[in-house]
């Protein structure tokens, strides 16, 4: 039995578990909503544009507003794969389907990656999707080039492997509601801090250390799709967010491993 | 050869010892049944033979292999004290998972499982979904995935809880032909006449240490039923 094998097996039967809790109908529902507001947000065309009494060119504008679309719903997918990704290791070690595929040939590591690339698939399709449409609509309505876009999703799917990585880490260790609440606050924390760092207003304290030495979640996907706003001028080395990035995922993934590999399973005392 | 080994195995939690200076050997073929009251410690010796846990001290095998290489569990069916799956899962579903977990593909899994279908009794529910199953219901299935592909090794936790006496003469069935193919057998159960049915060796566990173990005729005195023995060596009596 290849370990393979197995891995695809339980990564399927994660989106299945996905589909028959009706989560993945909640996200549709959420995502058509979230279109509809995409919609709206990228349909701009035509007309004088004024901005500080001064006339803009559409393209400009719309860069700037698809700089802000595209970040916030990136950062709206990781928080997703966050939370999905702790739900898809705390349901399975709740309803007991976790003993019973544990008992199989199956080692920790295949079982906890399957797992977290089932809510992965789920997460970075809603993504696909979202992003894709919002690079689609700017392209078509404003003529912004779609390859910040592409850029941009990397930088997103990244994110989003860390946050879904770390929430499913924290999920051994604490509460469903704690670890829904710790992700929002995550990723709104270090969205917060980038935000402020690339506005060139150092954060200090906390939000600092996070710009700093944190995921780049905001950061990353900002300077990935800043292509389409060519005048703005962002502070910080695109090559070390990038290594920072690749760390802090390849780091989430090894903590995962090695918390799943000593977790004490399925304890009872008869 | 060993199928199971438990070499001087201590688990601790917290302050408690859960099992204590734990030996036990299980040769290749035979059944055995862990006795011993609530709290004996008979689940965490499961825990520690699936690498569910790992001892505090001393070493386990199964096959021959340490439980946290996945290897130890090919060829093993396992049945859980409190059979629990997704609600929303189907029978089929949950056969047809664990039949590929057990390294079964394509028709050989399909008439593995419609073999445990039919042999546990529960071929008409196939469709049905698991949290709308009776306990008993849920038992049979927890026994159809515990044997599917004919395993080696039969790790049982509690195998009668919750099934009627129809159901538990079928399931004593159930051990009797996998031990027939050669099986080996493990039952951790409060029911002693369950365990000397099916049975050839028994270990009494109490308060985590094995308080005796060998075959039945070693462990049972003449004229005494498995019960005298038990509340015998629990409580301490003359051995």
């Amino acid at each position: 039995m290849s370990a393979l094998r197995s891995f695809r097996l339980l990564a399927v039967e994660a989106v299945q578990d996905a589909v028959r809790r009706r989560v993945i109908a909640a996200i549709a529902v959420v995502s058509v909503l979230s279109l509809l507001g995409i919609d709206g947000c990228t349909t701009c065309a035509g007309g004088t544009i004024v901005v500080n009494g001064q006339a803009a060119e559409l393209p400009q504008v719309a860069g700037a507003t698809g700089l802000l679309t595209f970040s916030v719903l990136s950062l709206w997918c990781m928080a997703l794969a966050g939370v999905l990704a702790a739900e898809h290791l705390t349901q399975p070690l709740d309803d007991g389907s976790a003993i019973l595929g544990l008992a199989r040939p199956v080692g920790r590591g295949v079982f906890v990656f399957a797992r977290l690339a089932g809510a992965l698939a789920i997460a970075l399709t809603t993504g696909g999707v979202l992003l894709g449409a919002t690079a689609a609509l700017l392209a078509v309505r404003t003529g912004l080039p779609p390859g910040p876009a592409v850029a941009g999703f990397l930088a997103f799917a990244i994110g989003a492997v860390t946050v879904a990585a770390l929430a499913m880490s924290l999920s051994l260790a604490i509460g469903r509601l704690a670890n829904l609440l710790l992700v929002f606050a995550s990723v709104g924390s270090i969205a917060l801090a980038n935000t402020l760092s690339l506005a060139a207003r150092e954060p200090g304290g906390l939000l600092g250390l996070l710009d700093a030495y944190g995921p780049p979640l905001a950061s990353a996907v900002v300077v990935a799709v800043s292509g389409w706003v060519p005048q703005l001028e962002l502070p910080g080395d695109p090559a070390e967010l990038v290594f920072r990035s690749v760390v802090w995922a390849g780091g989430s993934l090894v903590a995962l491993w090695w918390l799943f590999g000593r977790v004490e399973l399925g304890r009872q005392t008869s | 050869m060993n199928v199971l080994e438990l070499d001087g195995v201590r688990k601790r939690y917290g302050r408690r010892d859960a099992l204590l200076d734990v030996d036990l050997a299980v040769p290749e073929g035979s059944a055995i049944g862990l006795l011993g009251p609530n709290g004996a410690g008979k689940t965490t010796a499961l825990r520690l033979l699936l690498g569910f846990s790992r001892p505090t001290e001393g070493s386990v095998r199964v096959q021959g292999l340490d439980p946290s290489d996945p290897r130890s569990r090919e060829g093993v069916g396992y049945l859980p004290e409190r059979m629990a799956l997704p609600g929303r899962m189907s029978v089929a579903g949950v056969l047809a998972l664990h039949a590929g977990l057990a390294g079964l593909a394509g028709a050989a899994a399909r008439r593995a499982i419609d073999a445990v279908l039919e042999r546990t009794g529960i071929a008409d529910r196939s469709d049905d979904r698991v949290g709308g199953l009776s306990k008993g219901l849920l038992q049979r299935v927890g026994f159809a995935q515990a044997l599917l592909g004919e395993p080696r090794l039969l790790l049982l936790d509690e195998p009668t809880s919750g099934l009627d006496p129809i159901g538990i003469r079928e399931a004593r069935e159930w051990i009797g032909s996998a031990r027939e193919r050669g099986c080996t057998v493990l039952v951790s159960s409060h029911g002693l006449s369950e365990v000397e049915r099916v049975c050839d060796r028994v270990a009494i566990l109490h308060e985590g240490r094995v308080v005796t173990s060998g075959t039945v005729d070693e462990v049972v005195r003449p004229g005494e039923s498995l019960e005298d023995a038990f509340v015998r060596h629990v409580r301490g009596g003359p051995s």
